[in-house]
């Protein structure tokens, strides 16, 4: 089944809609839906048109394409456990949150809270993400615990903060503190990143880029090999954060 | 006629030692309290009846007409923030969370653009802390930590630390170390035993750093961080581990640079260590008198102390996404009610552009900021000088403000009760 | 207000020895009254157990801690959240609910009266103004003592007159209603970041010990004729092989008060552990019990439930201990001239064997005393579970069949630790009664003011459950008796219906009951140089604004009585 909503224009195209209700498994019972659009509970068509074509009697076989402006359409694929979304265009904050398993494929760009307390399945996002991406809740003490997210572009800051299994792919730059409070899983960061992995306990962060100001509270270990994305690397390996008494990796791509 | 033991309604010290002489149901003296304090006592242009926008002037109307305005105003929204909280007493700040939920709105208090990152930190890591007396009775050691008490908090050193005599600390002079980190030598560094000179944006790496070294890993450290020699930085933690009780006091420098949360976070760490080998406390200092109430009043009827989203009839918390600069940075809210403050003078200037862009609802006693971007301003009550209610110290000592002066205005608790008796009579509650 | 009948109730009365008597009550201007007038509403309650509105003679509700557990705990917050629906406000909370959270799930379990367990007096408004958010309660305020600077210099001096004058004078300053002992002695260690560890240790400084204190505070007590016993959290909580320092408190208590006991022993189980160490802690319940039966002693269990909760004690060195050994978050507040406090939030597991025993220790606290109205139903609320576990706590004692169940799920161990799995005993539903409601009114001497009972006179406050004791046998339908007292069919409070089949129906107002003992004038602290002299150099807050305000009681109640001084 492909379940296609394309946005409508809005009167108030700022106001953010919360559309926790979008994710494959409900389309199995019909498109009769609601999401809130500030203070207002609405139809899912009166913010949508909705197109269905063919059928499923599984979520894992549903498709949900999002199209049109849906830059401030947030938690999509909250709770998602199997199907595919898949958003044309930019996707509002918490999209992912706590999926258990199947994918979402985000064309454009997704905004802060990406796959928050997510614990399996993929996200895929062509372009940037803000801030947050994979932590965890306030005052929470884990974030992502398992499944994938893979960003092509960039990220915000605290990317993979309270990171505590599964694997954060990045392989734009990131902005402050990425892996910040890390306890577990697989941190990957392509490009620049400033202050990673403070306070970290465990866990692997890798950066293949550059790092800006490294915390003074990490304990180098020297180089070691290691082979990243099918390419042999010299890397700077050090452990920390020696103000928390962590065990935490961090490798560094030599002479970046 | 003296009035003595007044609170003071204008920094979180929340001073309750002042002498105010009223005379004609006016302030017209005030002693014990700083400059900060006359201003507020003494100051008086009130905005005289509520003013209602129309093409580009003002018309005054009746209070019973600008009651039902803003109701109209707020039930149209379809996202209102009521923004403000911190410059009123707690008895009003809970009318207006209890106005929040019904409307199905956001209500957010100052902490937004002051201590929402330390609220934050404390909820990720806890909040070693202590009444204020706790470090005037016994404090050896005081750290002052992005905070320029001098100018921010002019009595906080002569009532509470550096300079007040304590049961246990005789000579406070000279039975307190000090200790001032900022990042330019400020008035309060002036008077510090030991000044901690830091590279703007590094607090996170300097107290870091500090950790690693009160748990006996100078090792890792290397010669100097964000601008500090080791050295420096061992004999600080020296001085912290030999104290018999010390008290870190952070301000703003460290709440909003970079790192924000992550900064206080640290400093908690380095207090939680510290406790290890001897006592230590941390506090924030907080600006305004009373947003420590809005914090506590906001939590216990609502369960979050600052960005509290009623608009899915729960309570939903996430600063970043509900806290009022990053909603009106992106344009959500449909309608705002300004009570105890001007953002119009301190938040960034693209928020104050959308408040100006849809109707903006103040309840304030002066002609201010936020009135140029207001459709609406309603005149109330001063707390603390003609309205009464409880005030949070910035350590959690509830106060109660005086009310010293006979006055014509309604306070901000009356002007809101109104409000929310009509938005329930419309929604039929 | 027209009357109410309630008709067919399934009535037991601990307090006025009704035991299971089928009967109609008549209420009438917020009491039960003989006849309910003309019309009367008509409630019929055939086939359903009635009693009166449950009490919590210690549970944790309002004021800064518990505000600041809250505020401390987005993650709380949002286990349990409700949205505003009809008269209910939006709630939050799972462990520390909001205050209106509170209220109405304490409403929805026929609760009618809690008492908080400390407020520290310099922070008292807080607490009040949390009550008047608690609407469906009446609230009473227990008022920490355990390291006020003016009562143990009084006890260092040996001079009980002035111990008694201080609680006095604070006691009607702050509208608190009882005296709290929190480690004391340790809270003002703690303010060095030290502690007592044991009740003949000195205080630092202030040259007394806790066993002084606590003596001198039963003295005073009893003086002052308060309505309630000193109310005492002992030394070294938490501590393996603490049972040795319980039994030495309970050999400080003399029985001097005819009506009730004479110290009230909160949350037991956290004070009666037995070894050295936590890999060698094992049950001293019975050693407890052994020591309270007979004497004039109340406590309460303090029982442990497993799952995730949040505690908070005015006792601050307790709480780092316990944070060493969780390292998730740790809150600490200590109050000047007055006592400290701490949080933080714990997991109880069953793979824990220490949480087992815990768990077990309290349920044989109960089980082996062996007269109930000697050991109150709690938890402590939230430190040993969230309140909302009563139910299934009532189903434990009333089911030896429950206990077992739940045994196979424990560390194996817990029966070599503790005697749980051997006890038989399955309490009555009058013992659960008497623990749950009439205990804890005679403990706290409310009964002259209506509460616990049902007998004409009484407050109206009244929980009706469908539960149908001649139908159901609690030894075996567990469910169907965790089911019926988590949700009442109706509570009653004041002669209004608050709450029906577990929803609030009215807003609430409840009332806040103090005490008060009025000392002849050479005793008024509030004119004694030496006391506001050091008052005024050493509180951070004027004596004149200490005291709070009349306008934070819009309903209080003031028991009022006449010091023997
Ligand atoms: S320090 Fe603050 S509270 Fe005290 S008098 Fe000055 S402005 Fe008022
Ligand atoms: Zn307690």
């Amino acid at each position: 089944m492909r379940v296609t909503l394309v946005a409508r224009p809005r009167a108030k195209p700022s106001l953010p809609v919360e559309a926790e209700s979008i994710i494959p498994q409900n389309f199995l019972r019909g498109t009769d839906l609601t999401v809130y659009e500030g203070n207002k509970e609405r139809r899912l068509e009166e913010l949508f048109f909705i197109t269905v074509e063919g059928p499923a009697v599984s979520p894992d076989q549903v498709e949900v394409v999002l199209m049109g402006a849906t830059g401030r359409v947030k938690r999509v694929g909250e709770y998602m456990n199997a199907g595919r979304i898949v958003i044309e265009g930019d996707i509002g904050m918490h999209c992912g949150n706590f999926m258990s398993g199947g994918e979402i494929v985000i064309k454009s760009n997704a905004d802060a809270w990406l796959g928050r307390e997510m614990r399996g399945g993929r996200i895929t996002c062509m372009g940037s993400t803000s801030h947050n991406c994979g932590a965890g809740y306030r005052g929470e003490k884990r974030g992502m615990r398992g499944g994938t997210i893979e960003i092509f572009g960039g990220a915000g800051d605290f990317a993979g903060e309270y990171l505590a299994g599964g694997e954060v792919r990045i392989h734009g730059s990131c902005g402050d503190m990425a892996g910040i409070e890390m306890r577990g899983g697989l941190l990957v960061i392509g490009g620049t990143v400033t202050r990673p992995c403070g306070n970290m306990t465990a866990g692997t962060a890798v950066v293949l880029g550059h790092v800006n100001r490294m915390l003074p509270t990490f304990q180098y270990q020297g180089v070691n090999d290691e082979v990243w994305d099918g390419k042999r690397l010299k890397m700077d390996v050090w452990e920390g954060d020696v103000a928390n008494r962590g065990k935490g990796r961090l490798l560094v791509a030599v002479g970046k | 006629m003296k009035v003595v033991d007044v609170v003071c309604p204008f920094c979180g010290c929340l001073c309750d030692d002042l002498v105010v002489e009223v005379c004609d149901e006016k302030v017209v003296k005030v002693e014990n309290g700083c400059t900060l304090a006359s201003e507020k006592f003494l100051g008086d242009h009130r905005l005289q009846s509520p003013i209602l926008r129309e093409g580009f002037g003002w018309r005054e109307i009746g209070y019973e007409e600008a009651i039902s305005v803003a109701a109209d105003i707020l039930l149209a929204a379809d996202l209102p923030l009521l923004y403000g909280w911190s410059g009123t007493h707690g008895e009003a700040q809970s009318v207006g969370v209890h106005l929040a939920e019904v409307l199905g709105g956001v209500i957010d208090n100052t902490s937004t653009v002051c201590h929402g990152p330390s609220i934050l930190a404390i909820q990720e890591v806890g909040h070693p802390g202590c009444t204020l007396g706790q470090v005037k009775n016994r404090a050896d050691v005081v750290v002052y930590w992005g905070a320029n008490a001098i100018e921010a908090h002019p009595r906080h050193m002569s009532r509470y630390t550096t300079f007040t005599q304590g049961f246990f600390v005789k000579d406070a002079h000279l039975a307190r170390t000090v200790i001032v980190v900022d990042t330019r030598r400020t008035e309060t560094a002036e008077i510090a035993d030991e000044f901690v000179q830091v590279e703007a944006g590094y607090d996170y790496e300097i107290l870091s750093a500090l950790r690693a070294i009160v748990r006996g890993r100078e090792d890792v450290i290397s010669g100097a961080v964000g601008g500090v020699a080791k050295t420096q930085l061992i004999r600080v933690a020296e001085i912290c581990k030999r104290a018999k009780f010390g008290a870190i006091f952070f301000g703003l420098g460290l709440t909003m640079s970079a790192g924000k949360h992550k900064n206080i976070r640290n400093a908690i760490e380095l207090v939680e260590e510290l406790n290890r080998h001897t006592k230590w406390t941390i506090s924030p200092m907080r600006g305004h008198w009373n947003v420590y109430g809005s914090n506590e009043v906001f939590t216990w009827i609502s369960g979050y102390p600052f960005a509290v989203d009623f608009s899915r009839g729960i309570a939903f918390y996430n600063p970043g996404e509900t806290t009022s600069v990053d909603i009106l940075r992106r344009g959500e809210c449909d309608a705002c009610l300004v009570v105890g403050s001007d953002p119009g003078a301190h938040l960034p200037r693209a928020c104050a552009a959308h408040l100006a862009k849809i109707p903006t609802i103040q309840l304030d006693p002066h002609v201010n900021a936020t009135t140029h971007l207001a459709t609406l301003q309603i005149p109330v009550a001063v707390s603390g000088i003609d309205a009464e209610g409880t005030a949070y110290r910035m350590d959690g000592v509830p106060i109660r403000v005086q009310k010293l002066v006979e006055t014509k205005f309604p306070d901000d608790t009356e002007v809101l009760s109104a409000i929310y008796r009509r938005v329930r009579e419309v929604k039929g509650q | 207000m027209s009357g109410i009948l309630v008709r067919n109730a399934f009535v037991i009365d601990p307090i006025k020895r009704i035991s299971g008597e089928v009967m109609d009550i008549a209420i009438r201007d917020g009491w039960v009254v003989e006849d309910a007038g003309p019309d009367p509403v008509v409630i019929d309650a055939s086939g359903c157990l009635t009693l009166p509105g449950g009490i919590d003679s210690h549970t944790h509700v309002c004021g800064t801690k518990v505000n600041f557990g809250r505020y401390m705990s987005p993650e709380d917050m949002r286990a349990g959240r409700t949205a505003r629906r009809g008269v209910m406000h939006v709630t939050s909370g799972y462990s520390v609910p909001t205050t209106f959270g509170n209220s109405y799930r304490y409403s929805a379990m026929g609760y009618t009266t809690l008492l908080e367990g400390a407020m520290a007096p310099l922070e008292a408004r807080h607490t009040h103004e949390e009550f008047t958010a608690t609407p469906h309660q009446d609230m009473l305020a227990n008022t920490l003592f355990d390291g006020n600077w003016s009562v143990m210099e009084a006890v260092r001096d040996r001079d009980i007159k002035r111990v008694a004058a201080i609680v006095a004078w604070t006691l009607s300053a702050v509208k608190g209603f009882a005296i709290k002992l929190t480690n004391p002695g340790g809270t003002e260690a703690w303010g060095w970041g030290q502690d007592v560890r044991g009740i003949h240790d000195q205080v630092p400084h202030f040259g007394v010990t806790p066993a002084e204190i606590i003596s001198a505070m039963i003295e005073a007590n009893e003086i002052l004729r308060l309505p309630h016993s000193v109310h005492l959290h002992c030394n070294n909580l938490g501590v393996p092989g603490n049972y040795r320092t319980t039994l030495a408190t309970i050999d400080l208590v003399p029985d001097l008060n005819p009506l009730r006991q004479s110290l009230y022993l909160t949350h037991a189980q956290f004070h009666a552990y037995g070894g050295s160490t936590w890999r060698d802690i094992d049950s001293r319940a019975e050693a407890i019990c052994q020591a309270v039966n007979g004497k004039p002693i109340v406590m309460d269990m303090g029982q442990v439930m497993f799952g995730r909760t949040t505690t908070m004690t005015a006792d601050g060195p307790m709480e780092w201990k316990l944070y060493m050994l969780h390292h998730n978050k740790w809150s600490n507040h200590d109050v000047e001239l007055e006592t400290g406090s701490g949080i933080i939030p714990v997991y109880y597991s069953r793979k824990s064997l220490v949480n087992c025993v815990m768990w077990a220790i309290g349920l044989e606290l109960a089980l082996l005393t062996n007269d109930p109205w000697q050991c109150l139903l709690s938890t402590d609320n939230p430190n040993g579970a969230p309140f909302v576990k009563y139910p299934e706590i009532i189903a434990l004692l009333m089911s030896r069949r429950y206990r077992e169940q739940e045994g196979t799920l424990l560390d194996p161990r817990t029966s070599h630790r503790t005697a749980i799995f051997s006890i038989d005993r399955e309490l009555s539903w009058e013992e659960i009664a008497v623990m749950t409601r009439a205990g804890q009114a005679k403990a706290l001497g409310i009964t002259g003011l209506g509460k616990g009972h049902l007998g004409v006179g009484a407050a109206a406050d009244l929980a009706i459950y469908p539960l149908d004791p001649d139908g159901i046998d609690p030894a075996v339908q567990v469910q169907e008796v965790i089911a019926g007292f988590s949700r009442t069919k109706y509570t009653i409070k004041r002669g209004r219906v608050v709450a029906r089949d577990g929803e609030v129906i009215v807003e609430g107002a409840n009332a806040t009951i103090w005490s008060r003992s009025d000392v002849p004038s050479q005793y008024d602290m509030g004119q004694d140089p030496a006391f506001t002299e050091k008052f005024s150099q050493y509180y951070t807050v004027r004596m004149k604004n200490y005291p709070v305000q009349e306008a934070y009681l819009p309903r209080g109640v003031c028991i009022r009585t006449e010091a023997a001084l």
